[in-house]
């Protein structure tokens, strides 16, 4: 009879435990991390009656969480790729959005510039035109500089969330080797804790979002945690610390050390994860846009400096610069052990790159290497003063201050700090050179037919190049310079001397004369004002076949064509990741309809245990009242 | 597979964030009436658009360019017609002296009119533009070209030569210097001049002159000497006789491919050189022709030394004409060049905007559509969303 009672209390007890649980997974429904748990009941040792056997009641054998390493692992995977390409793509679409279609206003600025040359070109005398102009120059510097300024902000955003990042991995880790410890003990002594071993999981995968991660278990119920390469985060109860370091060429921009790699950069090798988004936005999307923005200003300050320098401005002197650009930057390695500098000049503006280049000296040897492509670039001259190292395919001359160590590096960034730096250096208005810088005149008295064209600068740095010169034919065939010598005429032949040139054509009679000199007065040319209006259209970059314009269009293609893959990725790594979360979801998460089965299913059993219960006291009470008539 | 509520709610969430990112999309097309606003909705859509949209602006700078130059013409042009006008009158008033029965008052008259018609075209050549320039001083716009001088006038300006661009590549003079204009008349008939001595006696006077076989002109100087009254000798340069013979007035005298015919009865030992013609001011033109005409006319020979000197000024001022002439053409043919480009550049423009529009403008009608139809599904989306979420064993638990 006794047994009764006790069959039907198990029962009680176990059912109430369901119960619990069935509870504890409705309260648990929406926690994140959470694996439904199951209870498992076994048959209670069964009871000798004497040549057969009665069960002994329900026992709990344990609960179990639904969890499915292979969906997980899934998932933390996933995570790993959206976080990268979310947070690159979170920078993809600022740019994208700050350029818009016109660069942030560049073309407009770019445009209404070239415009204001050619308003100089329509009246070159116009002081109102001038003026015009240089709000046009000083507007343009300033839409690049803000567009840099931009950019550059968005670095530093970066350097603020990689330092939070490397917080949070930080505490992570430190949070996953404690749990690591509390998993051993319990463990250890024979208790499966679902609730540590979910909270783990959940780090994992909190963690995998920030950075790629693997794990291994260990026996003993610990986990270790490395980053994608291998670099360990946990091992067991210790924790890696992630710090972050200044780059070694540029201190303004943060690197992912360990202290397992001993300080040293890891980031190369971290390429997954929000970290390896945030890497990955800094090298692929914002620097190259800095870089090739600063092309296109070194461009436009080059060409119209050098335009300037060819002309006459309204006081018949030779134009001076009219934008003031920030020069290529070579910095040295911090890990170089040599004191040595780099100076960087752009030899050629046609040969520049957007890219930024290593400069390496080992074993007496200097090596030129782009940084984007890793291609090697070739390199003359001895880097001295007098030799500079010449890149010509690049456009580059380097000279160093010494002889570096070697094993030394530099980085030399030609572009990067052109359009925060550009500026408008003229104040004047009549500054400006609209003149070409010469003039050239044919006698009244030549009795000849041969004309003279009007003559272009070909050195404006010639000394010589405003002195006055005469040319007079001796006869129809040869002609004497300033009255000296005799050098033949071929008709349509050009003259080059002192730094121009001219043509002179037809047929010349003896004596006939035409003089080159200096315009000064000829405040109503706009031979370079024109010159100037149409280095727009002109070749300038990639060795004479982009024009500036040409590159500001490049720039928007590339940086929305950019922006345009990240998205797609971004939205297709999205869906995966929704179906690994479902995938998750499917095994561990809670399904509150059948909680509802389960609780009216422990609900019902419970009542019939607890009936049962009470018929076992119907029977005692019986019992007891038969033999009460025996004993009264 | 195992649905739970959780799912299902983040499923709702993440197409319910996508529809409206989809709406909000559609919504700034039809709001900004673009087809799309940043480069990666069409990277290479908005390559296109920057590259037209700059080819664009620079056409219309082109034709504002156009514009302005056609503007500078025009002035140059009405400049040149009163020029002209003014050379015809004064080859009028030549015409008149060259009569032999003008009183020296009425020559002193003319005289008068010859120097206040030198006034007006040096005011001509003086022309500024609406903005203060000189148009005829080449590039010393600032500089007045040409100022009054004993013997006609100095030239300040330069032969520059100002261009503006109409084009791609094209560019148009839009001014002409002084120099050009008011300079570089030829002096007699355009290929050579005939000049009597200044020492001659004689009443010969100069005539028609031409160049009668292109072929033995050579362009040297020759003198034609009269070894008497009625006998004449041509020399060259060396000294040597070319031709000779008996002279009859008014019969031309051909000589090395040219014809030079004088009349009247010039003295024995007159002259006249012959030489090719030179570039000369109009203002010395008109200048000598007022010199001439107050002179003294007492004796024939000095009445004939005048019509020498009328003859060669309506020479001069023929060959002025001429020049003016074909300055004008020049800057009528630089009008046209004008108009066809700008007429290429508008057409050009109206294709580069539908070339625009045809990258970068709204379909209204599919954007309306796809937004009427974002809507639905959001909506739908919503409800369905609602009604499972409704759906919960629980809710039969109750009681």
């Amino acid at each position: 009879m006794s047994s009764i009672f006790g069959i039907d209390l198990s029962a009680l007890q176990a059912f109430q435990q369901a119960i619990e649980v069935t509870s504890n997974n409705v309260a648990n429904a929406s926690t994140p991390g959470y694996d439904e748990e199951s209870i498992e009941l076994e048959t209670a040792l069964p009871q000798d009656a004497g040549g057969f056997a009665i069960g002994s009641g329900v026992g709990v054998a344990g609960v179990q969480r639904a969890y499915s390493q292979a969906a997980a692992t899934q998932l933390n995977t996933s995570q790993s790729t959206l976080g990268q390409l979310t947070a690159l793509q979170n920078y993809t679409s600022q740019i994208d959005n700050l350029f818009g279609t016109t660069a942030g206003g560049l073309t407009t600025a770019l445009q209404t510039y070239y415009s204001g040359w050619s308003a100089v070109a329509d009246d070159p005398t116009s002081s109102s035109a001038r003026e015009a102009l240089l709000g046009d120059a000083s507007a343009l510097a300033a839409n690049l500089n803000s567009t840099s300024s931009q950019l550059q902000e968005m670095n530093s955003d970066v350097n603020t969330r990689i330092t939070a990042d490397v917080n949070q991995i930080n505490s992570i880790s430190t949070q996953i080797s404690s749990l690591n410890t509390q998993i051993e003990q319990r463990t250890g002594s024979g208790q499966a804790p679902n609730q540590l071993l979910d909270q783990r999981d959940e780090l994992v995968s909190n963690l995998s979002q920030l950075a790629g991660v693997t794990t291994t278990s260990n026996s003993d119920g610990s986990i270790n945690v490395y980053l994608g390469n291998g670099q360990p985060l946990v091992l067991d109860q210790n924790t890696y610390q992630l710090s972050t370091v200044p780059n070694e060429f540029n201190a303004s921009q943060l690197e992912v050390a360990s202290t397992a790699s001993d300080g040293a950069s890891i980031s190369s090798s971290i390429t997954s994860g929000d970290l390896g988004g945030l890497l990955s936005a800094r090298t692929q999307s914002i620097d190259p846009a800095l870089n090739q923005l600063g092309q296109i200003a070194t461009a436009v300050a080059q060409s119209a400096n050098t335009q300037q320098g060819s002309g006459l401005d309204l006081n018949g002197q030779l134009g001076s610069a009219l934008f003031s650009v920030g020069a290529p930057v070579a910095t040295s390695s911090s890990a170089n052990t040599d004191a040595t500098t780099a100076s960087v000049t752009i030899s050629n503006i046609g040969a520049l790159t957007s890219d930024n280049y290593l400069l390496s000296y080992k074993g007496g040897t200097y090596t030129l290497t782009d940084a984007t492509t890793g291609a090697n670039v070739a390199l003359t001259g001895a880097g001295t003063s007098t030799s500079p190292l010449t890149a010509s395919s690049v456009g580059l001359s380097i000279v160093l201050s010494g002889t570096p160590a070697s094993g030394d590096q530099f980085l030399v960034q030609p572009t990067a700090q052109a359009a925060g730096t550009i500026g408008v250096a003229l104040t004047d208005p009549s500054g400006l050179a609209a003149a070409g810088a010469i003039q050239t005149s044919a006698a009244d008295s030549n009795t000849g037919s041969a004309t003279i064209s009007g003559g272009t600068v070909l050195d404006a740095a010639n000394p010589a190049l405003l002195d006055t010169t005469t040319i007079q034919f001796l006869t129809p065939t040869t002609y004497s310079v300033n009255g000296a010598g005799s050098f033949a005429y071929t008709s349509g032949g050009n003259v080059d001397l002192n730094g121009w040139q001219v043509k002179i054509a037809g047929t010349p009679a003896a004596g006939d004369t035409f003089t080159v000199q200096s315009n000064a007065g000829g405040t109503g040319d706009n031979t370079n004002a024109l010159a100037a209006a149409n280095q727009q259209t002109t070749g300038v970059l990639s060795n004479g076949t982009i024009s500036v314009s040409g590159a500001v269009g490049a720039l928007i293609s590339g940086a929305g064509a950019q922006a345009q893959q990240v998205n797609t990725a971004q939205t297709a790594q999205t869906a995966v990741n929704t179906q690994a979360q479902t995938n998750v979801q499917s095994v561990s998460g809670v399904n509150l309809d059948e909680e509802a089965a389960n609780l009216m299913q422990w609900q019902q059993a419970y009542q019939a245990s607890a009936q049962a219960l009470s018929v076992a006291n119907g029977l005692f009470t019986t019992f007891l009242d038969s033999i009460n008539g025996t004993f009264s | 597979m195992r649905v739970t509520q959780s799912m299902e709610q983040a499923q709702f969430l993440t197409a319910l964030n996508q529809l409206e990112s989809s709406i909000s999309t559609t919504q700034d097309g039809i709001s900004s009436g673009l087809a799309f606003t940043t480069a990666s909705q069409n990277p290479v859509g908005a390559g296109l658009v920057a590259g037209y949209n700059q080819v664009l602006a620079q056409s219309q700078q082109y034709t504002s360019n156009g514009n302005s130059a056609t503007g500078s013409l025009n002035t140059e042009d009405s400049a040149l017609t009163q020029l002209q006008n003014q050379l015809q009158s004064l080859r009028d008033l030549a015409l008149e002296a060259n009569n032999a029965t003008e009183s020296p008052a009425d020559l002193s008259a003319i005289a008068t009119q010859v120097q206040q018609i030198q006034g007006s075209i040096l005011s001509i050549a003086n022309t500024q533009d609406g903005e203060g320039n000189y148009i005829f001083a080449g590039y010393s716009t600032q500089t007045q070209p040409f100022s009054q001088s004993a013997t006609g006038a100095t030239y300040g300006g330069d032969q520059g030569q100002r261009r503006v661009q109409i084009g791609a590549g094209q560019t148009v003079v839009v001014g002409d210097n002084g120099d050009l204009v008011f300079n570089q008349a030829k002096t007699g008939n355009g290929t050579f001049n005939v000049t009597p001595a200044g020492t001659n006696t004689g009443t010969g006077i100069l005539g028609a002159t031409a160049v009668t076989d292109p072929a033995a002109y050579t362009g040297g100087t020759y003198s034609i000497e009269f070894t008497a009254p009625d006998a004449y000798q041509v020399t060259n340069s060396g000294g040597t006789v070319v031709t000779s013979g008996t002279y009859i007035s008014g019969q031309a005298i051909t000589f090395a491919g040219m014809q030079v015919t004088l009349s009247g009865a010039p003295a024995t030992g007159d002259s006249f050189a012959v030489a090719p013609s030179t570039d000369q001011s109009v203002f010395a033109t008109v200048q000598n022709l007022a010199n001439a005409l107050q002179q003294s006319t007492a004796t024939p020979a000095a009445q004939a030394q005048l019509n020498n000197s009328i003859v060669a000024a309506i020479n001069g001022i023929d060959q002025a004409l001429d020049n003016t002439q074909t300055v004008q053409s020049t800057v009528g043919a630089r009008l046209n060049t004008i108009t066809t480009s700008q007429a290429v550049a508008t057409t050009q423009q109206t294709q580069l905007q539908q070339s625009i529009s045809n990258i970068q403008g709204l379909d209204y009608a599919s954007a309306v559509t796809n937004l009427d139809s974002q809507s639905t599904t959001l909506s739908a989306a919503m409800e369905a969303y609602t009604q499972t979420e409704g759906l919960s064993l629980f809710k039969y638990l109750q009681g």
